[in-house]
């Protein structure tokens, strides 16, 4: 891959020469203090920073420019969560691997680097048979010329446990964060996971994240992501189905307004016999906003009678704004079914006549349209007052927040 | 009393073709037309031009609604000054739930007239009393606008979404087509119960048996681009007699 140095450090960072990152607005990268860690908040600075209230049934981890916030977070005191130093996680990571996942293919791992010099990871371990439901809130705080916010999470799922994940990234005071995020997954035989996961920094942010998964026998890992916040965005997303009849669903939201880039990259190697995936992502982009959605799916020669549906939509509105859904099939065996689609396209007019010729306002049948379209996702976040947040948040992205409110579901 | 539409010599042209050519009819306050024609003739074009579809070349002619140049206005506007076309191929929208368009319809149209917002559950009632009327199950009211609906059940939706936004003027394009006759009466009594003396109604229809159930005052043949015929109801039972070819000859 094409890979350039940070000035301040000679960390390689990617660029846009290289296809997979051929969408991420890099620049803010270029010029971020990406070697130095953002310093922690002053306590009564964190302590002033306004959350969603706690999800019902939930323990709460907050951290506030990569700092753990002990006086925000109401972990249970059984909790199955703890901060780990590096070295420790990533033994215990190994442990939960039957290959090198966490390195493999992960070039952009700027977390881990800087994860040496004393920062923590949050480890969360249901054991075997247990259950946990777990929200993570990221807040950043500090500019990005301060330095980077370096979230990490392990999450090593024992064997038939229940995890249920909220992870959420926000913003309040410096408009400019950058953010860094690292986020490794390991289910064993017969584990679900539920990871719901929002994006919605400051208007100027930089919010890079690599997220791996690796999933064992008869193991689920539920994927929901919903991407609105931020100047620029990456996701680096890679889910190996290790084990037999390993399964992914990922449902993905983007919405680019303005002047945000948002890119995507998800690949899902499926490796053992009768591994599923259901992929869909859509995703809008407005006014001179930018979208990219890299699907990949891999199905191995050992993944005989895998099974990959994959549905990419993008929707366009304004003449300034660009989407890009690509699926990628990399396929090595023929008993295998794969079905996938992809699409770019502008609003339908049909439809939109026909909701003008009801009397409604064009900009409202336009954001009614916009919100039909990205709902296929978002109806897949099953807690109700997290979709009900997230659901307020993108009427508020398509400036018809009274217009959908009517919408927007009972928390 | 000036009519309550006014269509004044209408030409239109789609995609570069001609369909209407000096098309004229007046529809007063309380009156029910019916156009009917051949395929090609224009009846959706009409309905389409009414309404203020793009794609549709106004090439000459005038159409005044309630006094006003309704080809000036944009077609939210036309709907909230009161105009409704019930489609003939009503267009499914997945994820924009039915109650929810039809609260927003009206709410637009309050709005134009600078009154409050409806009340949601007065609103509601109103709503569970017209879809009663029209045979509609409540499970309608969630479900995406016309998503997986049969033909018929969409054509009762369009009926549905009229009777709740009461308009002055009703423009049905083939609200008749792909019914069948038990559909066809239930369609034909909503519309019927619209019937008033300070509304018009405009069927464009194929066939005179919706006729049967919905009697209009005047009929009219169109026939390339212009009206070619007009009579009484007795006009559609001619014509279903002996087709359109001898009113064709004679114009």
């Amino acid at each position: 891959m094409s890979l350039s140095e940070n000035k301040s450090l000679a960390i390689q960072i990617p660029t846009s020469r290289d296809e997979n990152w051929r969408y991420a607005n890099l620049r803010p990268l270029a010029k971020a203090r990406i070697d130095a860690i953002a310093p922690a908040p002053a306590p009564d600075r964190a302590a002033s920073i306004p959350l969603p209230a706690v999800l019902p049934g939930y323990e709460r981890w907050v951290f506030v420019d990569g700092h753990f916030a002990r006086d925000l977070s109401t972990a249970a005191s059984d909790s199955c969560a703890s901060l780990r130093s590096v070295p420790d996680a990533g033994e215990a990571l190994a442990s939960m691997l039957d290959s090198d996942l966490a390195s493999a293919g992960v070039d952009f791992a700027l977390a881990r680097q800087n994860g040496a010099r004393g920062a923590a990871v949050l480890v969360i371990a249901p054991p075997d048979d247990g259950e946990a439901r777990i929200e993570l809130n990221f807040v950043t705080t500090a500019a990005g010329a301060s330095g980077t916010s370096y979230p990490r999470v392990q999450v090593h799922g024992g064997r038939r446990s229940r995890l249920r994940i909220v992870e959420r990234h926000l913003s309040i005071g410096a408009t400019d964060p950058v953010v860094n995020a690292a986020f490794d997954v390991a289910l064993r035989a017969d584990s679900t996971i539920d990871h719901c996961r929002l994006q919605n920094c400051a208007d100027g942010a930089a919010c890079f994240d690599t997220l791996t998964a690796h999933v064992g026998e008869r193991a689920t890992y539920r994927l929901r992501s919903v991407t609105l916040g931020g100047l620029t965005s990456r996701s680096t997303i890679f889910v190996k189905l290790a084990g037999r009849e390993a399964r992914c669903e990922f449902a993905c939201a983007a919405i680019a307004n303005r002047l945000q880039t948002h890119d995507l990259f998800a690949e899902i190697d499926h490796v053992a016999p009768g591994t599923t995936t259901r992929e869909i992502f859509r995703g809008i982009a407005t006014e001179r906003g930018k979208l990219g959605f890299n699907g990949k799916m891999i199905v191995r020669e050992s993944a005989h009678g895998a099974d990959s549906e994959q549905s990419l939509k993008s929707l366009l509105t304004g003449d300034g704004a660009e989407a890009a859904a690509r699926p990628q099939l990399e396929i090595y065996t023929d008993k295998v079914s794969a079905k996938h689609g992809a699409t770019t396209g502008k609003l339908d007019e049909q439809m939109l006549f026909y909701l003008l010729s009801r009397g409604l306002d064009r900009s409202q049948a336009q954001a009614l349209l916009q919100w039909a379209f990205i709902e296929d996702t978002v109806s897949q976040i099953e807690l109700a007052p997290l979709r009900h947040e997230i659901e307020q948040l993108i009427a508020a992205q398509l400036n018809e927040l009274s217009a959908l409110k009517d919408l927007v579901s009972h928390p | 009393m000036s009519p309550l539409l006014k269509i004044t010599n209408l030409s239109a042209k789609v995609g570069g073709k001609n369909v209407l050519a000096g098309l004229s009819l007046e529809i007063n306050a309380g009156e029910v037309h019916a156009i009917m024609g051949p395929n090609g003739s224009g009846k959706s074009t009409l309905s389409y031009v009414l309404a203020g579809k793009p794609g549709y070349e106004i090439t000459g002619g005038s159409v005044e609604f309630q006094g006003r140049d309704l080809l000036s206005l944009a077609p939210e506007e036309r709907a909230r000054a009161g105009l409704f076309l019930g489609f003939q191929y009503p267009v499914e929208i997945p994820g924009v739930n039915n109650v929810y368009l039809l609260k927003a319809a009206v709410n637009a149209k309050l709005k134009a007239a600078g009154k409050p917002q409806v009340d949601a559950y007065e609103f509601l009632q109103l709503v569970r009393g017209k879809m009663k009327l029209m045979q509609m199950d409540e499970s309608f009211l969630s479900r995406g606008v016309n998503e997986g609906f049969s033909g018929g059940e969409k054509k009762r939706n369009e009926i549905l979404q009229m009777l709740v936004l009461e308009p002055t003027l009703a423009v049905l394009d083939e609200t008749d087509s792909g019914l069948d006759i038990d559909a066809l009466k239930v369609v034909a009594r909503g519309v019927n119960t619209l019937k008033a003396a300070d509304r018009g109604i405009l069927l464009i229809t194929h066939y005179q048996r919706l006729l049967d159930h919905i009697v209009p005052d005047f009929v009219h043949v169109l026939a390339r681009g212009r009206i070619a015929k007009s009579g009484g109801k007795d006009l559609a039972l001619e014509l279903e007699k002996r087709g359109y070819d001898w009113v064709l000859e004679v114009a």
